[in-house]
């Protein structure tokens, strides 16, 4: 594998024009700017090229021309991730948006197939009149992409009852990159042998593309009801958190914001009426059968009460309670009006353990100087701290940076999770040997050698390099001028973590 | 057995090539899968709780430790794993993970993959692996959770498990309705449950022989067991009760019915469309034949062929049985999987070939057991 020469990247670009139409490549740095950076603007890597299959066999035929060439790729939806994930240094990205069928639709059985590029809301949308869902609803599911919720392993708010994207995927096509396409899982229910759909779905981009994925669908609940509950102080919320869960009720969300997250969203255009005195909210979903859900209702009610809240109202309709979740899903977007830049973690902690994580971070914040805004799925312990700030402070940045690594750090020694659905990608490649010791890094590395022996598939993301043994003797034996982890095309950045 | 002593176990058997049989109670090596292995690393004594912070609703435990005991430690927290595998509460959550065994239960709490939070395990060149985590959110990583889960032993041995808890249902009923012998409504009586907003956390129909060994009848039953809080249970029974005539049980039925597996000759499980169960359900049940035990998840999609002659050295029969069912397929019986759970061992290499031949999974095999060391020829050649 060489990085193709400026003459070479003209001659695949060609290429790839004549599989997928010439418009639908893109060579020129100006029009591929846009595909520089993902839902995180702090990391920017300038693609070489950008192509946009729109058939299945186009995609195929892309997949294996790059193959041909030994040219690595990496792949993306919406470019709605949150990780540094989908960005391509120097390399080319396969934009997948374009495939966007739901190729079949089978109410009886609750299962649908679409194509990776097919957006969570338009299936959404589609089912619906059906009485169905599609789960898994990361707060960008009016632009994100099954298939990258397939990559990514999404979640969401209501995961908290309905499980994450691998509880929901029966199965897909998967072209490899060497061009090779297989069927992973069963479209028809459970088979034997080993469970390679389980092993793609979170591989971020590094196993291959989908080409077409069947999910499941649920049942919409006959009754939802929606509470809002405030606090004057962040413990509060956490520790009613805490008691809800432990109170054994499984809402279908349970999301918290605080203080300063309350009053960047009631400034913004995204306003949901919530108090904008309140230290925190917990915004909590709960639904299934009427009689079942009014029962729960009530113990959440006295739960929170009983916890210090200052008011619980309950939403009167659907557009009380669409305006609620409003607030909630654009509190990124919200954001915005504060600087250019914004960075957010994913840790996800023991859910007991929430009412000290969270003093922490208040401690860390004022250490640093920063402003940490929390707004995260507090039923499932997985934390969403963010700062904005502006990239061009270098001071600022450093000390942004700083206090995000200490949130982080103080989420691993409690017994959590670095990622609990943004994935990886480039942004916490450096915490990974903070949780996984050097055997079990290299049995990841083992599995993606499996799927990707070239190391083509979206190169430098997930696994830091250095920790995959056998590369490392491969690359040494062959020589510094081939080992690869030498060349441009690894994305691995420096390590964050200075643990 | 600590993780440490298997991990050593494993290495010794890599570097003189002997083989593994890994085996947690014992409770699976009566499935007759073909091992060809000359020692057994037993995790009989591994067993006992790591962690566990009920308000976190998750356990870490030995692999050892078995069911049964699960049940114990966390019913003191009015808590439960629901996880209900065939067979008895004697298993090991070890080898429930590694087979991916799954019972009734699975019709509203999911596989064993979808409680899995993360595990310990030790590959083919004994060394020890962490896959996932202990919080109940988590893609940090390559799933190697998922990767191990059902790969019966053949990619590492199972070490430690965490898996996700729930809180006990405050009411948890069980219902039986004898079908009779017209069964004509059995269809629509499955029809209506499917539209009705009804979400039992367990549904099965049996076949007379099943239904007899249960002590219910020879007639085609249904089972249903409904759990939540005391209203759920409340509306959810008075929407059925107007679809058909119920009885309550014992909740003990659903141990006995799981544990007709234990004397049987063979078992295959069979995994389609629920529709397509919905059709067939009739003409399956009409079926009088005494020895094979049939019970069918419409939910899950999966029906169970029990043949309950131990001493019965002929499973093709229920082979047949299942196969020449009266499926709509899509061509030529595509979309149906016929797993097998038990067999006899002279007749494991005859019906069922390997399950693992791809060549991604014979990759990823190589990869973690490059001598082939691991419970070799369980998954077939």
């Amino acid at each position: 594998m060489t990085l193709p020469s400026r003459s070479n990247a003209s001659t695949v670009a060609d290429r790839l024009g004549e599989i997928v139409g010439d418009r639908h490549v893109l060579s020129r740095p100006s029009e591929l700017l846009v595909y520089n950076s993902d839902a995180l603007p702090g990391y920017r890597k300038q693609p070489r090229l950008a192509v946009f299959p729109g058939k299945r066999d186009e995609a195929i035929a892309v997949v294996r021309l790059l193959a041909e060439e030994g040219l690595p790729f990496v792949p993306r939806g919406a470019g709605t991730g949150l990780s540094g994930g989908a960005l391509a240094d120097d390399i080319i990205v396969i934009g997948l948006h374009r495939l966007k069928e739901i190729i079949s639709l089978d109410i009886e059985n609750r299962r649908a197939t679409v194509e990776p590029g097919v957006v969570n809301l338009r299936l959404n949308k589609h089912i619906a009149p059906h009485g169905l869902l599609y789960a898994p609803d990361p707060s960008s599911e009016a632009a994100c992409t099954i298939g990258g919720n397939v990559a990514e392993n999404a979640g969401g708010p209501h995961c908290l009852k309905y499980g994450v994207t691998l509880n929901h995927v029966l199965a897909m096509t998967v072209v490899l990159p060497s061009g090779e396409v297989v069927e992973l899982g069963s479209k028809f229910g459970e088979h034997d042998g080993y469970d390679l759909r389980g092993a793609f779905i979170g591989s971020e981009g590094c196993f291959g593309l989908a080409l077409d994925i069947t999910v499941k669908l649920t049942q919409r609940p006959q009754t939802v009801r929606t509470l809002l509950a405030d606090f004057m102080s962040v413990d509060q919320a956490a520790r009613v958190t805490s008691a809800i869960i432990a109170s054994g009720i499984v809402p279908a969300a349970l999301e918290f914001m605080d203080g300063p997250t309350i009053r960047v969203v009631e400034a913004s255009i995204y306003a949901a009426g919530y108090p904008k005195d309140a230290e925190a909210v917990l915004l909590i979903e709960l639904d299934g059968l009427e009689a079942g859900v009014s029962t729960d209702l009530e113990v959440v009610r006295q739960v929170c009460i009983e916890g210090g809240a200052r008011n619980v109202r309950v939403a009167r309709d659907d557009v009380e309670r669409m305006k609620l979740w409003q607030g909630r899903k654009k509190a990124f977007g919200a954001m915005g009006r504060l600087a250019s830049h914004l960075i957010v973690q994913d840790a996800v902690i023991p859910r007991t353990r929430l009412s000290d994580i969270l003093a922490t971070i208040h401690a860390i914040s004022e250490k640093y100087g920063v402003l940490v805004c929390n707004v995260f799925h507090a039923g499932d312990g997985n934390l969403h701290p963010n700062i904005a700030y502006s990239a061009d402070d270098p001071d600022e940045s450093e000390r942004v940076h700083k206090a995000m690594t200490e949130i982080v750090n103080a989420c691993i020694d409690a017994g959590g999770s670095i990622t609990g659905e943004h994935g990886v990608g480039l942004d916490k490649l450096g915490y990974m040997e903070s949780i996984f010791s050097d055997t079990s890094l290299n049995a990841m590395c083992e599995l993606r050698g499996v799927f990707d022996p070239d190391r083509r598939a979206n190169p430098g993301k997930v696994v830091p390099i250095h920790s995959c043994k056998e590369w490392n003797a491969a690359a040494s034996a062959r020589g510094p001028a081939r080992a690869r982890e030498a060349t441009p095309l690894s994305a691995e950045p420096a390590r964050p973590s200075a643990r | 057995m600590s993780t440490e002593a298997a991990a050593t176990a494993v290495k010794a058997s890599g570097a003189s090539h002997t083989p593994l049989r890994i085996s947690g109670r014992a409770n699976w090596l009566s499935a007759g899968r073909p091992v060809k292995a000359e020692k057994t690393l037993s995790l009989r004594d591994d067993s006992g709780v790591v962690s566990y912070v009920p308000g976190d609703l998750t356990l870490t435990i030995r692999a050892g430790t078995n069911l049964a005991e699960i049940g114990r430690i966390t019913g003191e927290h009015d808590q439960w794993l629901p996880l209900d595998p065939f067979g008895s509460d004697d298993g090991t959550i070890g080898a429930t993970i590694a087979t991916a065994s799954a019972g009734p239960l699975a019709t509203s709490f999911g596989l064993p993959r979808d409680l899995l939070l993360g595990l310990e395990f030790v590959n083919g060149r004994g060394e020890i692996v962490r896959a996932g985590g202990k919080v109940v959110k988590n893609v940090a990583g390559f799933d190697l959770s998922r990767l191990l889960t059902g790969s019966w032993g053949t990619l590492g041995v199972i070490t430690e498990v965490t898996v996700r808890l729930y809180a006990r249902p405050k009411v948890d009923r069980t219902f039986v309705v004898s079908l009779g012998r017209g069964l004509k409504s059995t269809t629509e009586l499955l029809r209506a449950v499917a539209a009705s907003p009804v979400a039992p956390f367990a549904l099965e129909i049996l076949n007379g022989a099943a239904a007899f060994s249960l002590g219910f009848g020879d007639n085609p039953t249904l089972l249903v067991r409904f759990g939540g809080n005391a209203p759920v249970v409340d509306i959810q029974l008075k929407a059925f009760s107007q679809l058909a005539r119920t009885e309550e049980v014992e909740q003990s039925t659903w141990a006995a019915f799981r544990e007709m597996d234990s004397d049987a000759g063979s078992v295959i499980r069979i995994s389609t469309l629920p529709t397509r169960f919905l059709g067939a359900a009739s003409s399956i049940l009409a079926d009088t034949e005494p020895r094979i035990a049939i019970s069918i998840n419409p939910r899950r999609g999966v029906m169970r062929l029990v043949t309950r002659d131990g001493g019965n050295r002929d499973p093709e029969r229920a082979v047949d049985a299942g196969i020449s069912l009266d499926f709509p397929t899509d061509g030529d019986g595509a979309g149906t999987s016929v797993i097998f759970e038990k067999l006899p061992a002279e007749v494991w290499p005859v019906v069922s070939p390997s399950v693992a031949s791809d060549p991604l999974s014979r990759a990823i095999k190589k990869a973690y057991d490059p001598h082939n060391i691991l419970n070799p020829g369980i998954l077939g050649d």
